[in-house]
């Protein structure tokens, strides 16, 4: 995560606002790439604490990749809380904080993923005036149906698992899923890169 | 137009010639048109090979399901491409049933990189082996010429 953090820091002077503030780097980089996540999804901790702050230095900072972070919510047994955490980023992220919610989110996934208890999760990352304004934006419609459309967007993706990366370079999208040996995923993009 | 049962049969072998014929080039053709490391990427989530095979396995796989659908369109080597169809089917629809099974929730790979394995893979691949099944035994039964 201090790698994340320290990627973050490296790269503040070319981040782009992006939609909602749940992107990173400049959105007119040769290829869109959309993640698709939840924050109960166990590959997904790893993926944001383990190799996301891989992709960033490789290919955001250097301006390659605009990244677009997505709420993939799931349901059913083990992601009975998933909601709330998807809302709670969404609503951290019109306060700018979008990044740290999702830091503390995962970080604690294994504690508040079972208890219920998101909110003791997300306030850490927050200034006492900003949580305020979460807990109202939580209970915002327009917050939920952000949520929804994520999901719409990654079904009409054809996201069926999580985490999923959509890499889109000229118009064609590329779904990837498979996280278990980076070196494969980045020879997929710097082929995607060279076309 | 009266035909007899034999020439029916051999109708339908045709026919079915080209459809798994077909169905196999187009399904290396798919993967030879994506990049191969999205089918690497699918072997690996099986969990049955190695990622060296796997990676080996995506640069050739595709050319060679490529030539088999060839081979069973053209009638050349008639028997040896049915009973390695039906042979590849088998080893398809055991590694669905082995992933299932395992809880996995993995695509299928079989026509591109992005069908996850479902109800409808095992109805697709399960009549493809049907199909396949019923060409190897005509093709070992017309042992002189392919149908």
């Amino acid at each position: 995560m201090k790698t994340f953090v320290l990627a973050l820091a490296v790269m503040l002077p070319c981040l782009a606002a992006g939609p909602e503030g749940k992107s990173l780097g400049n959105p007119a980089a040769p290829m869109r790439m959309d993640l698709y996540g939840d924050f109960t999804c166990g590959h997904c901790k790893m993926l944001h604490e383990q190799l996301l702050p891989r992709i960033v230095a490789d290919y955001v900072t250097p301006g390659k990749a605009y990244l677009v972070f997505h709420e993939f919510t799931l349901t059913g047994p083990g992601h009975e809380h998933s909601q709330a955490a998807s809302l709670y980023a969404a609503a951290a992220a019109r306060v700018g904080k979008y990044q740290q919610v999702c830091d503390a989110l995962f970080l604690t996934q294994s504690s508040w993923a079972l208890s219920g208890k998101v909110w003791e999760a997300v306030s850490p990352a927050l200034t006492p005036a900003e949580q305020k304004k979460v807990q109202v934006l939580m209970k915002d419609p327009s917050v939920a149906a952000e949520v929804q459309r994520d999901l719409e967007q990654g079904m009409a993706a054809r996201v069926n698992q999580t985490p999923t990366l959509v890499m889109t370079r000229k118009g064609k999208q590329t779904p990837w899923s498979y996280w278990n040996d980076y070196g494969l995923f980045k020879s997929t993009v710097d082929m995607l890169l060279s076309k | 137009m009266v035909f007899s049962k034999n020439r029916i049969v051999q109708i339908a072998v045709v026919v079915l010639r080209f459809a798994m014929g077909g169905a196999f080039a187009y399904a290396g053709y798919v993967k030879l048109a994506e990049p191969w490391q999205l089918f690497a990427a699918n072997i690996a989530d099986y969990e049955v090979v190695p990622m060296w095979a796997a990676k080996f396995l995506a640069h050739t796989f595709p050319w060679f399901e490529v030539l088999l659908g060839a081979l069973l369109i053209t009638g050349r080597w008639f028997r040896t491409s049915t009973a390695a169809t039906s042979l590849l089917l088998l080893v398809f629809v055991g590694l669905m049933v082995h992933a299932k099974v395992g809880g996995k929730n993995i695509n299928c790979g079989c026509f591109g990189s992005d069908e996850p394995i479902s109800w409808k893979t095992f109805v697709r691949d399960g009549s493809m082996l049907a199909v396949s099944l019923y060409l190897t035994a005509m093709a070992f039964r017309n042992r002189r010429k392919p149908a």
